[in-house]
């Protein structure tokens, strides 16, 4: 029952293009629930909730069996290369 | 001593202050003859923090529900809310409204906010603060 990490991740690169894509299961392996880090140009321009929503309408299918879907990360590409930076910046030493 | 660490803990158990939520009972949406739709255009318009969640504050039901309590609740506004768990019609009527497909979903000042990603988020990076300014000042002149 439920869905698939590898049916989330293929129908998210279908729809959004991701240049960054990671589906963890958190529901430990039940496809029941997915927390989700994507980076898309798609998001380019939008806000966060307009970034969700393009989330939940490509899953919408997928939705109708996941019970939580958390969106950790939602940023475009230009965001992204910031965010990766500015922790290679701050190494936890 | 003693008791300023215990009310603490209470404080940290419940995850907010209790004074300043209310709950809204369902059992209202029956009796008003008003349609789900108009309920919640009511509920957002009349409330401005609204919450739509599993549970109630004092005791969520889901983890995401009860992370955006604990958000919301860190700054001193009154939180209404309807637990979508007592009446599925309710839950599909707000599901509609929004075109959003999960709980929570919060609304501040009749404006559709999000779930509980984004309002995490939106404590993260101060804007939630700015959107709540107004409220929290009003709260504390009262």
């Amino acid at each position: 029952m439920g869905v698939t990490k590898e049916q989330v991740e293929s129908t998210l690169t279908s729809k959004l293009n991701p240049s960054h894509l990671e589906v963890i299961d958190t529901s430990g392996g039940c496809g029941a629930s997915f927390a989700i880090e994507i980076v898309s140009e798609q998001f380019e321009g939008k806000r966060l909730l307009e970034r969700h929503r393009l989330v939940n309408a490509a899953l919408e299918e997928e939705m109708k069996q996941i019970h939580a879907l958390s969106i950790k990360k939602a940023v475009t590409p230009e965001q992204w290369k910031q965010q990766q930076e500015s922790e290679k910046s701050n190494p936890a030493a | 001593m003693a008791r300023s660490l215990s009310s603490l803990i209470i404080k940290g158990v419940a995850g907010y202050p209790a004074a300043h939520s209310s709950r809204i009972p369902t059992n209202k949406v029956e009796s008003s003859g008003l349609s789900l739709k108009e309920i919640v255009e009511q509920d957002v318009k009349e409330n401005p923090v609204m919450l739509y969640m599993k549970g109630v504050p004092e005791f969520p039901q889901c983890g995401f529900s009860s992370l955006a309590v604990r958000v919301l609740s860190h700054y001193n506004v009154p939180i209404s809310a309807r637990n979508i768990l007592e009446d599925p019609e309710l839950k599909s009527a707000v599901k509609a409204f929004s075109h959003w497909p999960t709980f929570p979903q919060i609304f501040i000042k009749g404006e559709f906010i999000g779930g509980s990603d984004i309002i995490l988020n939106m404590h993260q990076n101060g804007e939630l603060k700015e959107k709540l300014k107004d409220l929290s000042a009003n709260q504390k002149s009262e």
